[in-house]
């Protein structure tokens, strides 16, 4: 049998005991009310920010449905990532090895690959109904009258996906290897875990640890609430999901033997760490925010562009000094995508920076370029763009005429959706679920 | 009846600190219903595993057809139906066999008659977890008996079931291995060993101790001229563990 004709009678099992799975129906009732929750929160607070009391808008530049709603509202959705869905993917696998289903399942006429990927579809399957509450929340959004832009909402939405994929690739992975259900959730939370743990060492920190930390799932999902799609961040995280299949496929064989399964195991590390340190560096990315701010104007970046040159950053600031955020923010990541030979280091010894203050060099942010060395203090965008184009001898720009961003306040009340995804969500769940468990008979 | 599909040559199987499997061989012929007996801890379950390519094994060849056969190509050869097991227990019985039936192209009519055969058609609407073991015994049954390959290796195929149940299911794979298809049973049931298979591999302590008809058997545990039920397997099983 071919393939092509395999795959459906495999992806039709693998959907029925997902269908059949309490996990997944518990985490689809859990699902409505985390979203809803986000939601109103999120509606309440634009609408207030909106001048809902009778004021003026307080900033209406500030107020995008991406950070106001989007980002809050699908926020949810990490979380249910990070506690409920790897107990879903884990159980695909892990309930199959613990009733010996998985010895019929490995003398199918189907390679492990192929099991893995049945299972893999029946997981995105799933998961875009579980996307429905969040996509109800976009539609109501609509229907108060809220904007929406289409590019920065699809990019959240890739976002998303390529962590569900990533969540599912270590959680399939982790029940491959683990002897138990419970075993493998102990490792997929450990793993969480430790990615908080290296975003958490890793701040304000140059290096392979920063580039490590960059692709931890909540730092790679930050850029994308950004509205940033960096090519880099996409090709890393599919590679890596992409790994967590591939392991779960050797470690699947029950019949190799463990030194065959190490090996194979060591060769797919390689693999896939070479091709993750090449994707991440790769520089591509492209803003789809709708008020661009991760990019400079249209004119100072075709000015700073001219910049061939390797420029090197040198900052003295702790990693939780909030001014090394604001520079972040609105600097580093600006500049990151414009300069191709960007080194940035970061020499601060503390996290904090409260006990740097004897020092009389904390708070420099030093630039070289082309052996000429300036210093600044400064983290505001136009200072620093104008000290740019003195180091590099570029004459700048006449003042940009690109329309200002205006915002789009909203001063809507969240009307229905506590009733819709506190009440109707759970009662619709709970109903279907039971209507599944009779027609699976 | 006289060749030889499949032999085993030499495997050894180790459990640390223990060989669970030493040096063991034999050959299965085509058509014949091949009976795997022994003791429990024998090695017959860990047998079975290491030839359907679950299990690795040590050392030793396993040829289809006189030509070596690698774990990930033995499922061609080769279909093995483990015992005491609850495979899918939130799917019914008419999945089940559905699901069997599509993946192996097997003939709509094979299932029916199959269930029909071992008495499944009250039961197609049932979820399998909510099974008794004998009716979980002659669902595992049908599903084997759903699979293509040449050989299929049935563990405990009996147990669960009634009397009248075994006799019923002794007659079904008597008239599937009829039909060309090679039957290896492994059967702690002495008397329902003899009264199955044509040939019997006695196991203990994983190693062979015998291999043949009951007759064969009986001359190699030296019992003397005696004929079944005279000296029964059981006799010849003790005398040679």
């Amino acid at each position: 049998m071919r393939l092509l004709s395999r795959l459906p009678i495999l992806f039709s099992k693998e959907w029925r005991e997902l269908m059949a799975s309490r996990a997944f129906w518990l985490m689809l009732l859990a699902v409505g009310p985390l979203v809803g929750h986000g939601f109103v929160n999120a509606v309440d607070l634009y609408a207030e920010a909106s001048g809902i009391g009778g004021g003026p808008a307080a900033l209406a530049q500030g107020l995008t449905p991406l950070d106001g709603i989007l980002a809050p509202t699908f926020g949810s959705y990490d979380l249910a990532l990070t506690l409920l869905f790897p107990f879903v993917a884990i159980r695909l696998i892990a309930s199959e090895k613990e009733s010996g289903a998985l010895k019929l399942m490995l003398q199918f006429p189907s390679s492990p690959g192929e099991l893995v990927a049945a299972k893999v579809v029946s997981l995105i399957m799933g998961w875009l109904i579980v996307w429905l509450p969040g996509l109800i929340a976009v539609a109501m959004w609509r229907a108060y009258g809220g904007h929406l832009y289409a590019p920065e909402t699809l990019n959240l939405l890739l976002g998303h996906c390529l962590r569900m994929l990533l969540g599912g690739g270590v959680a399939l992975a982790a029940a491959a290897i683990a002897e138990s259900a419970a075993s493998a959730a102990i490792v997929t939370l450990g793993f969480t875990i430790g990615t908080w743990a290296l975003d958490f060492i890793a701040a304000g920190r140059g290096g392979w640890l920063a580039v490590l930390a960059a692709n931890t799932p909540t730092a790679a999902l930050r850029y994308f609430e950004q509205g940033l799609l960096r090519l880099n961040t996409v090709i890393v995280m599919l590679i890596l999901a992409l790994a967590g299949f591939a392991l779960a496929a050797i470690w699947l064989q029950t019949g190799h033997r463990l030194r065959s399964r190490l090996f194979r195991t060591l060769a797919l590390l390689i693999f896939t760490t070479v091709v993750a340190w090449f994707g991440s560096l790769t520089r591509a990315s492209w803003d789809m925010s709708e008020n661009r701010r991760n990019s400079f104007s249209k004119t100072d970046e075709a000015a700073l562009r001219q910049i061939r040159e390797p420029m090197r950053i040198t900052i003295n600031l702790a990693a939780e000094d909030p001014r090394l955020t604001d520079y972040e923010r609105g600097i580093l990541n600006k500049l990151r995508r414009i300069l191709p030979r960007l080194e940035i280091f970061y020499v601060a010894q503390s996290r904090t920076g409260l006990f740097e203050g004897q020092e009389a060099i904390y708070g420099e942010i030093w630039y070289e370029l082309g052996g000429r060395k300036v210093m600044n203090r400064s983290t505001t965008e136009p200072i620093i763009i104008e000290q740019l184009y003195q180091l590099a001898g570029i004459t700048a720009p006449a003042n940009s005429d690109e329309p200002v961003f205006s915002g789009y306040p909203l001063a809507a009340h969240p009307r229905g959706a506590r009733l819709i995804f506190y009440a109707l969500w759970p009662m619709i769940v709970i109903f279907i679920w039971r209507l599944a468990r009779h027609f699976r008979r | 009846m006289s060749e030889v599909i499949f032999t085993v040559e030499g495997v050894s199987k180790h459990y640390p600190p223990r060989w669970a499997l030493q040096d063991v061989s034999f050959s299965v012929q085509r058509g014949e219903v091949f009976g795997l007996i022994g003791p429990n801890g024998a090695g017959k379950t860990t047998l079975f595993e290491c030839l359907a390519g679950l299990s690795p094994i040590e050392g030793g060849v396993i040829r289809l057809h006189q030509q070596p056969v690698t774990p990930a190509r033995r499922k061609e050869a080769l279909f093995y139906m483990p015992d005491g097991f609850t495979p899918w227990a939130a799917q019914t019985v008419k999945w089940a066999l559905s699901f069997f039936e599509k993946l192996y192209r097997s003939s709509k009519d094979g299932a029916v008659e199959l269930a029909s055969d071992l008495k499944l058609n009250g039961l197609l609407d049932s979820r399998i977890g909510s099974l008794s073991k004998g009716e979980r015994k002659r669902l595992l049954l049908a599903l084997g008996m759903l699979t293509p390959q040449p050989l299929l290796m049935l563990d405990e195929p009996f147990d669960g079931l009634d009397y009248r149940q075994t006799r019923e299911v002794m007659d079904l794979l008597r008239r599937h291995a009829a039909r060309g298809r090679t039957l290896m049973l492994s059967i702690h049931q002495l008397v329902d060993a003899a009264r199955v298979c044509d040939r019997l591999l006695l196991l203990s302590d994983g190693r062979v101790v015998g291999e043949g008809t009951v007759g064969e058997l009986r001359a190699k545990a030296n019992l003397g001229g005696a004929t079944l039920p005279e000296v029964s397997l059981e006799e010849i099983f003790l005398a040679l563990t």
